[in-house]
């Protein structure tokens, strides 16, 4: 009975793995084109996108070396790693220890293999865009580390799945806090919308999309695949946390409304994303610490309610 | 955190003042100064509950007409009249504000942890906390907005501060006094929307960093 149980967790993991993501990334458009008056692409869009780019022939910069290839496919087995290891859905089967430190460190690791891929080509526009991530990622690394931590700090644990394990919702304004905080730097972390437009495709703004502009086919589609994960595992977490908020939803609840729950939570959040990617303007470049700014306060409040929730 | 109800509003005023830091638009800001103040009426409401108080009961009724009401009104109004939407700001940029707010927040919460409360008081320290950290969030945005009206938005969160203080750590003051400060801040909102209507008839701005240049053509 167990290992039937743990068979089916572990079905429903992977399987998550290969569909979620790109239901995920085209739930976004479809809300942003709704909210344009346009009808959209279906919502699994993005998958046959994905098969129509594996089929497709490659092309390869002369001056790319074998790094430009190995950072892609890299990338997406850190992405899939950390997808099994981390507690973005729920529920899932026991998949071992994940540290948050490495859990976002990793993410600086994909980041960084990415930046190498983009500089390889002899692209101009791809060391541009990398010198823009490196500046987005260490000024948002604080925000992302300390909306993390301040769960970790309450649970005693810095193991994630500990961490995501604790459904008492006792300390429901951290969660709301932290869950917001993480949500926001996502978005910086990702290159979305107030810091930059991932639909446009104007090569002196561009953060993301200018760094895979030489990769091409199958190359393209192991990239899209491996950022479609990282779209979903943060905006995952964020939703967990959110989940974690409500009083009783998820204490003692059976496998299946923890499956309903997480995967309406993660689609509520992506709507959510798409709705204010529609809403807001791309900021310019110099307000981007200001918006990086206030991911960090919130992170700041969660923090100090965390080391509060400590003392009282 | 299971929160008493009593500290849920406190704690609440407290975020507000340091979002009211982070926006820079006059609009937003006089909405959350509304919000705030019926953060302030609820915990006089609660505390009345408690104490079973009628006197706070009639504080809590003046405070709602007033503060939630009256006061965004007319700045609604000056806003209208001046035509003026987003404060720039100065030295300090708005979020660099909002963490200096934060940080702000953190040292009242050890100052309040320092204050002498009797046991078993619930609202003692979250009181404390909210009130001084609404002194120096009032104080920051008095200090680093160049448009009139956000100073005096400032100066009444600092009043805001100063009335959670007394109401948490004494209770409430005795009615006739409460009302008097009432209608002091109503006659300095007043004024001091007067003054800014005076200054932008006068300099067609009411940015206050600018007063001391020279006009040619009076």
């Amino acid at each position: 009975m167990v290992n039937i149980q743990n068979a089916l967790l572990w079905g429903y993991l992977l399987v998550s793995i290969v569909i979620v993501p790109g239901i995920i990334t085209g739930l976004i458009r479809k809300v942003k084109a709704r909210l344009q008056n346009r009808i959209g692409a279906p919502v699994w869009q993005p998958l046959l996108d994905l098969i129509k780019l594996f089929r497709k022939e490659e092309t390869l910069s002369e001056t790319a070396s074998w790094l430009f290839r190995f950072s892609s496919a890299l990338n997406l087995s850190i992405a899939v790693y950390l997808a099994i290891t981390s507690p973005w859905i729920s529920p899932r089967p026991d998949t071992g220890a994940c540290d948050l430190f490495l859990f976002l460190y990793l993410f600086a690791a994909m980041r960084l293999f990415t930046m190498l891929g983009a500089m390889d080509t002899g692209s101009p526009f791809g060391p541009f865009a990398a010198s823009r991530e490196a500046t987005l990622s260490f000024m948002v690394e604080p925000a992302a580390i300390l909306s993390l931590a301040s769960l970790a700090l309450v649970a005693r644990s810095s193991d994630l799945t500990v961490v995501f394990s604790n459904y008492t919702s006792q300390h429901w304004a951290l969660w709301v806090l932290s869950g917001s905080a993480f949500l926001l730097a996502s978005l910086v972390e990702l290159s979305r919308m107030p810091i930059d437009d991932p639909t446009t495709h104007l090569e002196l703004t561009m953060v993301h999309e200018a760094m895979i502009l030489e990769a091409s086919g199958k190359n393209l589609a192991l990239v899209e695949f491996a950022n479609a994960l990282k779209l979903s595992i943060l905006f995952g977490i964020s939703a967990q946390c959110f989940l974690h908020a409500i009083p009783g939803l998820m204490v003692n609840a059976s496998p299946t409304i923890h499956g309903i729950a997480g995967l309406t939570g993660l689609s509520l959040v992506a709507g959510s994303v798409g709705i204010f990617e529609s809403l807001s303007v791309k900021l310019n470049w110099r307000a981007a610490p200001e918006f990086i700014a206030y991911s960090l306060a919130v992170a700041l409040i969660a923090t100090l309610a965390a080391l509060g929730a400590d003392f009282v | 955190m299971n929160l008493p109800l009593a500290q849920i509003p406190l704690l609440l005023i407290a975020l507000v003042a340091i979002l009211m830091v982070g926006s820079t638009h006059l609009r937003l800001n006089i909405w959350l100064f509304s919000a705030q103040a019926l953060l302030v009426t609820m915990a006089t409401a609660l505390s009345a509950v408690q104490h079973s108080d009628s006197h706070l009961y009639i504080i809590a009724a003046l405070l709602f007409v007033l503060k939630v009401l009256a006061v965004p009104k007319f700045f609604m109004y000056i806003i209208e009249k001046v035509e003026v939407q987003r404060d720039t700001g100065t030295v300090v940029r708005a979020p660099v504000a909002m963490l200096l707010s934060i940080a702000f927040l953190w040292l009242s919460y050890i100052l309040a942890r320092q204050l002498p409360v009797p046991s078993g008081d619930t609202i003692g320290w979250p009181g404390a906390t909210a009130a001084i950290s609404l002194l120096c969030t009032g104080l920051l945005l008095m200090l680093t907005r160049r448009i009139a009206l956000s100073q005096i938005i400032g100066f009444l969160v600092m009043e805001n501060g100063i009335y959670i203080f007394g109401l948490t750590q004494t209770n409430g003051m005795p009615m006739f006094i409460e009302m008097g400060i009432l209608l002091d801040v109503l006659a300095g909102v007043m004024l001091a929307g007067l003054i800014a209507f005076r200054i932008k008839k006068n300099f067609e701005h009411i940015d206050v960093t600018m007063l001391t240049e020279l006009k040619e053509n009076l």
